[in-house]
């Protein structure tokens, strides 16, 4: 991707228009658009987690009041409307968004520093310690997806800490597979070579040669990451192992309005919206970062 | 497969052809564009090209890589990228394949003209088995039985000298060495009997014992076939062995063209004599230096005005930094592009 | 000739094995790990808040955990590797006969689901292929990022609520055993599988869509298949595809462990008697070691799954099968 050199010299005028038959040929607006959409549509969906009940002036997610229970779409007090104990379903969008964003935030943080750097330096040192450090790896990776988060959850207890903790064990071992291969790409580059081989030490070739070449790609693998972390939030909650009733998060809304789907599909309909137009954000972001990226 | 049973058969196609220009012109590339557009990038790889080829003829194209030599002749066969667009005219025997639709081309390719590539390793299936491969080709123009076309493409592989056919028919690419590998594509080039055959730097990436050998397979097969053939290379002491005539082309440009041995007597443009020096000769003292052509090749993206060569020319003045050169036959048989072209009395070396 | 085709192919198979059983190992220890995070924490959980530090020590006796880590650990271990998972703290069955029914309900969603995203994501991939930033790529694209964005659980709650509920073409649930009736048990078993596929094809359309382009565009070998004059699908299918097919075989074993997981709360979801929906009631009883065993089983599942890939690509690849150079 944006490890590659610049193709210049003599092939480079020919090797352009004959290997570079970029996918979409659209110009250079339709990459821009391709990025700055999906941007805005996270800059709003940030913005109302993290600033809408101030300025929507909702309930408390956690105000419950059985008076009001029930009420449908666009209600009076309830924009869109209230669940079977009376929660304000805008608020508990709300503050459930703001969960799942600081969860994802917090795991693939976690994961691009400690799996970034492991990845990283495993790839660079290679050998043997290589060898151990990604079998250690591929054991956390032979966990199906879900299913050691939530036997993690399930010991720890339900809280949002726990929920980053368990997901967390999930989206380490993917940072680092990622950034040991970007790594060995990028190691054997001449500009990297020569600063091993005049005796640059270690830590500085690492931070200052090669993780400016593989942080393209952890950054849009964090987006997409970040979209499947949603997602797994989601399920644990949905779960009841993330975050705990009557906390509000995407994934217990639904799993709440599961019980009444054939009465009140809107109280499944519009967390499952708020949770689809995230992810789908979140991978059209990266999609777009991949593309600017690798044609850059 | 013989060249008695080829020869007839081409001269009737050729006598039915509407508007065949003459017996002898095989092939007639008349100002011929090739442009790419990406993602807000503009890229002109062949700027009004023109040249002819005769009936049994052999021209090298000659260049450095980026000239435009291997595009051109791609687009002779409609296999450049969907980003490509050509225009211009190209007539092979008289019929006009610029603008043909995708389906009507590919009646040209493989039956009409060929081409055998740099890199047999890459230019290979590695998954399928080398005789599936040559199958393959033998059946694209003829509905002939699986049977016969097998028994076909044993005949082929048998043509171009591949040691143990049979053997080698059930093989993969990876298994044989890079000549075998050469032969095999060589094999998928004639298997339609093509008139016209495009070697594009085919002995480029063998060795030097190899390379002979396969020059001397394709000179072989080109009189058994009666076939025209256009070889593309960087190297202008293979064309000078095995080329009747010489096009050598610079920054997407024919820059001069004449039959071989009258490039080499009297060469006229300076691109021409800097590559002809850089030829390493057999009376060159040992360890000397070998000559390359100075300067930066040419960014396509970024002409200067005038003569694209002008950068990089000993003899280059004011007006080669302003007009343009014409490429235009400025003797009998010999055409050139220079406004101050070498001329009989400049020494060679 | 043979022999040699053989050895190579062996020595791959044989290399692929040794390197899966530290893993495999590692796996186990892991489990047991987690499962052990907080100590006193099984019995704790199994009598309730109200329980005194006395009663929390007894009833661990009682239940053979008043060991340290490695010896509890030691011992797990060696009855496992004896087939003995021990008991379920609250059906006090074998846990290997409960787990034993589960699987082959698990399996059979798995391989539906599947069947299911090949089937559609294939096609779709060499149509979309054929003609890039045609309509149908740019259709397919779209979907099939939808596909991707939409998390299954949700896609199975609406399954349920369209197709149960407000046209009742499918069951919500109510699982037919395979043995039963062979149609029914398929029906039963098309909506969850299709809630497990659909996010699958997306993602597999996009990477095999991605991947014929990169091989229809960079790849000389496609260049010399044009250039026989044979036709656009038989060039995209015998010449890309075919080596497409390894980059997509790698990505559904590095993608095996993602469906697997999707199963657990699909199971759960439509009440199917499998693996998944069975580890859920287990973590709800905090029945550990049905907990154990069925994490366990999930990851051998997918270290297996992986192997398997291996396997395949090794059959599958002459570069592999036939060694190298034959010079």
């Amino acid at each position: 991707m944006a490890a590659q050199p610049s193709s210049g010299g003599v092939a480079g005028a020919i090797a352009l228009p004959l290997s570079e038959q970029s996918v979409a040929p659209g110009g250079r607006l339709r990459r821009t658009l391709k990025i700055s959409i999906p941007a805005g549509m996270l800059l709003v969906i940030f913005f109302l987690c993290f600033l809408g009940p101030y300025i929507f002036a909702v309930p408390a997610p956690t105000y419950t009041n059985i008076l009001d229970a029930n009420e449908g779409l666009f209600s009076a007090h309830h924009l869109l409307g209230t669940d079977q104990v009376g929660y304000d379903i805008l608020s508990r969008i709300f503050y459930g968004g703001r969960a799942s964003l600081e969860v994802a935030l917090a795991v693939n943080g976690i994961g691009m520093v400690v799996g970034g750097l492991f990845g990283m330096l495993a790839g660079y040192i290679g050998g043997l310690r290589d060898a151990v450090m990604m079998r250690l790896i591929d054991v956390l990776i032979a966990f199906p997806g879900i299913v050691l988060a939530i036997a993690i959850a399930e010991r720890l207890g339900p809280s949002e800490f726990h929920v980053i903790l368990a997901l967390t064990v999930f989206s380490v071992p993917a940072f680092a597979r990622l950034s040991r291969a970007a790594t060995l790409r990028v190691r054997e580059e001449t500009f990297i070579v020569a600063a091993r081989l005049s005796g640059t030490r270690r830590h500085r070739v690492l931070l200052r040669h090669i993780l400016p070449n593989i942080l393209p790609q952890l950054i849009t693998f964090n987006l997409l990451g970040m979209g499947i972390v949603v997602v797994l939030e989601g399920a644990l909650s949905f779960l009841n192992l993330g975050i705990p009733s009557p906390q509000p998060s995407w994934g217990n809304m639904i799993a709440n309005g599961q019980t009444v789907l054939t009465a009140e599909p809107r109280l499944v309909i519009v967390p499952s919206i708020a949770l689809f137009v995230t992810v789908l954000s979140l991978n059209l972001l990266g999609d777009g970062l991949r593309e600017h990226w690798s044609s850059r | 497969m013989s060249g008695e049973s080829a020869a007839p058969a081409a001269a009737r196609r050729a006598a039915a052809a509407p508007g065949a220009a003459s017996a002898t012109e095989l092939l007639a590339v008349e100002n011929l564009r090739v442009d790419f557009h990406s993602g807000g990038r503009h890229v002109r790889a062949v700027d009004g090209l023109n040249y002819a080829v005769r009936r049994g003829q052999t021209v090298a194209m000659i260049g450095e890589s980026g000239c435009g030599k291997t595009v051109s002749s791609r687009a002779l066969m409609g296999l450049l990228p969907r980003t490509a667009r050509v225009t211009g005219s190209i007539r092979f025997e008289g019929r006009e394949l610029v603008g043909l639709a995708e389906k009507r081309l590919r009646a040209f390719r493989g039956a009409e003209i060929s081409m055998v590539f740099q890199d047999p390793t890459r230019s290979l299936n590695p998954t399928m088995r080398v005789g599936d491969q040559i199958v393959e080709a033998v059946r694209a123009h003829s509905q002939i039985p699986r049977a016969s076309a097998r028994q076909r493409a044993l005949d082929l592989m048998r043509l171009v000298r591949l040691p143990a056919a049979a053997e080698r028919f059930e093989q993969y690419p990876h298994q044989l060495s890079g000549g075998m590998r050469q032969r095999v594509m060589i094999a998928i080039a004639i298997s339609g009997e093509p008139k016209l055959l495009i070697a594009d730097e085919a002995t480029t990436a063998l060795d030097v014992t190899t390379q002979a050998q396969i020059m001397e397979l394709l000179k072989d097969l080109q009189r058994r076939l009666g076939m025209t053939l256009i070889m593309i290379s960087h190297d202008l002491g293979l064309a000078a062995t095995f080329a009747d005539e010489v096009l050598v082309m610079y920054a997407g440009r024919a820059v001069e063209r004449a039959p071989t041995r009258k490039l080499f007597e009297q060469v006229r443009m300076p691109y021409t004599k800097a590559l002809i020096d850089s030829i390493p000769r057999l009376d060159d003292p040992p360890h000397m230096e070998l000559n390359v052509v100075p300067g930066q090749a040419p960014n396509l993206a970024a002409l200067p005005p005038g003569c694209p060569f002008a950068p990089r020319c000993p003899r280059a003045s004011e007006e080669c930094r302003e007009r343009e050169p014409p490429f235009s036959e400025q003797e009998p048989d010999h055409a050139w592009a220079c406004w101050h072209p070498y001329g009989p009395k400049d020494d060679l070396r | 000739m043979r022999r040699v085709v053989q050895s190579s192919l062996l020595r791959v198979l044989v290399r692929r094995l040794l390197a899966a059983i530290p893993v495999m190992w590692g796996v186990t220890f892991l489990t047991f790990l987690v499962m052990n995070l907080v100590p006193g924490n099984v019995a704790r959980s199994l009598l309730g808040a109200t329980a005194t530090p006395a009663q929390v020590n007894a009833y661990e006796a009682q239940l053979g955990l008043n060991h340290p880590f490695f010896t509890l650990y030691g011992n797990w271990l060696g009855n496992i590797l004896q087939g003995n998972f021990g008991n379920s703290y609250t059906s006090h069955a074998p846990v290997t006969s409960t787990i034993g029914a589960q699987l082959p309900v698990s399996f059979e969603l798995i391989a539906y689901a599947f069947i299911i995203s090949l089937v559609v994501a294939v096609p779709v991939a060499l149509l979309a292929a054929r003609r890039p930033n045609g309509i149908v790529d740019r259709v397919s694209m779209m979907f099939s990022m939808a596909g991707v964005s939409i998390a299954n659980y949700v896609l199975a709650v609406i399954l349920v609520w369209v197709f149960a509920d407000v046209v009742s073409a499918f069951p919500a649930i109510g699982f037919v055993s395979i043995g039963t009736n062979l149609g029914e048990n398929l029906r039963s078993l098309t909506l969850p599988a299709v809630a497990v596929a659909i996010p699958l094809a997306g993602f597999y359309t996009r990477l095999l869509r991605a991947d014929l382009l990169e091989q229809m565009q960079r790849e000389d070998y496609v260049v010399t298949a044009r250039a026989k004059g044979i036709g656009p699908w038989r060039v995209i299918l015998r010449h890309a595809l075919r080596n497409s097919v390894f980059g997509l075989i790698t990505v559904i074993a590095l993608n095996f462990g993602t469906l697997l997981g999707a199963a657990v709360i699909i199971e759960q979801i439509f009440s199917l008697p499998g693996l998944g929906n069975g580890l859920i009631q287990a973590i709800g009883n905090h029945d550990t070691p049905v907990i154990e065993a069925t994490v366990l089983i999930f990851a051998l599942m997918t270290v297996a799954g992986n192997l398997l890939a291996d396997i395949l690509y090794a059959v599958l690849d002459p570069r592999i099968r036939y060694g190298s150079a034959a010079e």
